[in-house]
């Protein structure tokens, strides 16, 4: 290790921003002067409508005077407003909980709400048992029969309830192929046209990993996915496929030839977003404790908008992951807490993860030649013990030290378990792009962790510290019956399933293993081009703008229910 | 209290190292070191802090005297002496500390095993800005005594608290105090530093005061944390990277029967 020199500190401005007219080196400050939470206008918001709540309905609620410490509000010390990392955008930190931000609640249904769905196998039931001629043509018609059905119509029923489709607007169904010719055959409102959507090296490799098959991917109404559940959107979207081809190829409706139909688009030929967790945890498919960190790395796609920076790629990783692990997975489904966001978003604001990051990025291209800036496997390097701890140790000092230079950063993670995720993650990316594996990133987070104990005699909290000081022992540990790889592993992973700031994390180093060589997808390219689709809500290329949008209330999501609900 | 016997197959190192810090580590966790007096707060005092029973009160029990009770036939409670809060039968209780990242003497882990090898009978738990130690409660109040008055504790820098602990990586206020929300203790125009409530919070009916802040100077020669910033940068310990390192290349190599090849 050997420290190199950046000028540049990404965080500055935030700080500067956040702690307005101080110095943010010095390590003294005022308390007990800020009025409480009056400070913020966001809680004084929350106030007001509080009263008004409690008017109609007679019932006491938010009051933070009396409730909090006897009498002690929040706000002794400054609350921060937070930038929103990659942005410049400044929001208070209550409108990056989920429930307060429409955007992170629309990039969480917009992947339960996803299943993608083969159509090789219903092509051959309808070509070789039933002698059906499938051409461009009946595949285009099929396709506007479906887009009719999926969201909720009837296609072959003479007297049938329907969904009204002023309700169900984001549910629609497009295809995609390696095989150029048939798409472009096929009508392009229905096509996700692969050599458009990602850049030439990109397109080039996940079509000839598709080939000629043909995949739907599909998306069924927020609504649907919120009232039931992720197992439900294979479910709903099967139906709607198989009355759909009925309707389409003219199909007896009660023919033997329907269940192979059926059993295809509910299993042969189904790809869950998230597999099923055992009873323990007690959820069915596409739940968030179900998804695999490979897979995820690929419904995010800021390696295709920005292929030459890995790092930033890594980075809307971590954003998106830790909001829905960290905020959404373990912080409500598994613990039913509030204030996991408080320790997740220090991953995604300020830009400090994204400066201890890039100094990473600054590290090895000039001690190991990595031209990180054009990702190839032809330069990473080798992972040996000793490269893997010379630029885990690098970063996490580097790291260290901000904190220690910036008294104000330090005040801004003010939690052991959100520096220690920040360092980890930052270790973790720079090896896993320097490397190309994804293996080596998990063994450089836990060397970090490591040191960040010793260093500081402190680490996260009681549960936090547990899997990260067993997990030296598990980064490399991939025989069958201790473990997988980083891609296939996933937030049940057993040493993974229980705390709170790593899941997002290790889904990006695991990611930037593969941006780092330039990789078109890190485990499903089928994945990667479904969340390609510009007509999704939630623009998965830009996580982070997006959820910074739901903050200042710009996002318009899905789930729309004033057409049935009284005006007001 | 502990003492490591000179007839012990393992001879404790203490950790590594070769900077101040690593020595000022060693030096607290070795239990043949005496830790240095800085101050002195009576019994009662200690009792008040810890906010658990009122002085001079009797000690609530979870069970019957050991004597009183028909202890099983168990080879273990035959080696192991009771302490004697656990003889008494007293209840678990605690104290939690926070401590300031701007070189306060003791911090979370370290505090963890300095006490592992000082004291006997003790459960205590580590997290980033809180340290807690519980056991039964006349043990408790002993070691407690120990913790305050020694050289582990700064009147300014560390802070006695069982909620709302906030405040060991914050900015310092402008006297010197580490922020606490409840602010339990207070710097006084004399200089001296008083608890005016208990660790949870409670006001105490008179203040307890637990002298002056430690100088920044004896601080920083004293402390047992890494900094950069005015004190001893992490970097510089290369020992002490070197055998982070190590132990884990060898976890990774070997799991937690860690061997050379």
């Amino acid at each position: 290790m050997a420290k190199i020199e950046r000028t540049q500190k990404l965080f500055l401005k935030s700080l500067k921003e956040k702690f307005q007219g101080q110095d943010v080196q010095s390590e003294t400050t005022e308390f007990y002067k800020f009025n409480g939470y009056h400070q913020s206008p966001r809680k004084e918001e929350f106030v007001k409508a509080s009263r008004a709540v409690e008017m109609d309905r007679g019932i006491s609620m938010y009051d933070p005077v009396r409730c909090h410490l006897g009498g002690i509000p929040l706000g002794q010390r400054q609350l921060m407003t937070y930038e929103v990392s990659g942005t410049g955008v400044f929001v208070e930190g209550d409108d990056l909980h989920f429930v307060n931000n429409a955007a992170m609640q629309q990039m969480w249904d917009d992947i339960r709400r996803t299943v993608i769905v083969n159509m090789d196998l219903a092509h051959q039931t309808l070509q070789k048992r039933l002698g059906k001629e499938v051409t461009p043509e009946t595949i285009n018609e099929y396709l506007h029969v479906l887009n009719h059905a999926m969201p909720g119509a009837a296609v072959v029923q003479e007297h049938m309830v329907e969904t009204h489709p002023g309700l169900v607007d984001d549910c629609y169904v497009k295809v995609f192929t390696g095989d150029q010719e048939l798409a472009d055959d096929l009508e392009p409102q229905f096509v996700l046209d692969v050599e458009k959507l990602f850049p030439a090296k990109q397109a080039e490799a996940l079509s000839a990993a598709v080939g000629k098959s043909l995949w739907q991917a599909i998306h069924i109404p927020t609504t649907v996915s919120r009232t039931c559940d992720g197992g439900t959107t294979s479910r709903w979207s099967a139906m709607q496929i198989g009355m759909s081809f009925i309707g389409a190829y003219r199909m007896c409706a009660g023919e033997a030839a329907v269940a192979d139909l059926s059993y295809a688009a509910k299993h042969a030929g189904v790809i869950q977003m998230a597999s099923h967790l055992p009873a323990r945890r007690a959820r069915g498919p596409n739940e968030p404790g179900g998804i695999g960190f490979g897979l995820f790395s690929d419904i995010i796609q800021a390696n295709r908008k920005y292929p030459h920076d890995p790092a930033k790629a890594s980075l809307e990783v971590v954003g998106a992951g830790t909001m829905l692990f960290d905020q959404i997975w373990l912080g409500s489904y598994m613990s039913g807490g509030v204030g996991f966001t408080q320790y997740a978003t220090a991953a995604y604001t300020d830009n400090i993860l994204d400066e201890f990051t890039y100094y990473g990025m600054d590290y090895i291209k000039d001690k190991y030649k990595v031209d990180w800036k054009n990702p190839s496997p032809t330069d990473k390097v080798k992972p040996t013990y000793d490269i893997v701890n010379d630029i885990a140790t690098e970063v996490a000092l580097n790291g260290m030290e901000q904190y220690e230079q910036y008294p104000t950063m330090m005040e801004d993670h003010f939690g052991g378990s959100q520096r220690a995720g920040v360092l980890a993650a930052a270790c973790g990316l720079s090896t896993s792009i320097a490397t190309g594996n994804s293996n080596a990133g998990l063994n450089a987070w836990y060397l970090c962790m490591l040191l960040h104990k010793d260093g500081w005699s402190r680490l996260g909290f009681f549960g936090y510290d547990l899997q990260d000081q067993c997990g030296s022992a598990n980064s490399l540990s991939i025989r069958g019956d201790e473990g997988a790889i980083g891609e296939v592993r996933g937030p049940n992973y057993p040493n993974y399933a229980m705390n709170v700031g790593h899941q997002g994390e290790y889904a990006a180093i695991t990611g930037g293993a593969h941006y780092g060589r330039g990789d078109a997808w890190c485990f499903d390219p089928r994945v990667k081009i479904c969340f390609a689709d510009p007509a999704l809500k939630f623009d998965f290329a830009e996580p982070r703008r997006e959820f910074a949008k739901g903050a200042i209330r710009e996002f318009m999501p899905a789930g729309e229910r004033s057409l049935i609900i009284p005006a007001r | 209290m502990n003492e490591v016997k000179e007839n012990m197959a393992y001879k404790p190192q203490y950790g590594p190292g070769t900077s101040k810090v690593a020595e000022n580590r060693r030096k607290q966790m070795n239990p043949n070191q005496k830790l240095e007096k800085m101050r002195d707060v009576t019994d009662e005092d200690i009792v008040l802090i810890l906010g658990h029973r009122a002085p001079g009160a009797a000690y609530p029990t979870a069970h019957p005297p050991l004597a009183e009770q028909q202890e099983p036939d168990c080879p273990i409670r035959k080696i192991v002496t009771p302490t004697d809060g656990a003889k008494a039968g007293d209840r678990v209780r605690y104290i939690q500390f926070a401590d300031s990242m701007f070189f306060a003497p003791c911090h979370p882990y370290q505090r963890t095993y300095t006490e592992c090898y000082r004291f006997r009978g003790i459960d205590p738990g580590t997290l980033s800005g809180r340290q807690i130690v519980e056991c039964r409660e006349r043990d408790l109040e002993k070691y407690s005594k120990e913790l305050v008055e020694t050289e582990l504790l700064d009147p300014a820098r560390t802070g006695i608290r069982g909620a709302t602990v906030h405040g060991h990586s914050l900015r310092l206020a402008e006297n010197g105090m580490m922020f606490d929300m409840l602010q339990r203790s207070v710097l006084g125009e004399d200089g001296i530093v008083r608890y005016v409530k208990n660790q949870i919070g409670e006001p105490l009916d008179r203040a307890v005061a637990i002298g002056k802040p430690l100088d920044e100077k004896w601080l920083k020669a004293h402390t047992t944390i890494f900094h950069s910033l005015g004190g001893t940068a992490y970097r510089d310990d290369k020992e002490y990277i070197e055998y982070v390192q190590r132990i884990h290349t060898l976890r990774t190599k070997y799991g937690f029967l860690p061997k050379e090849a």
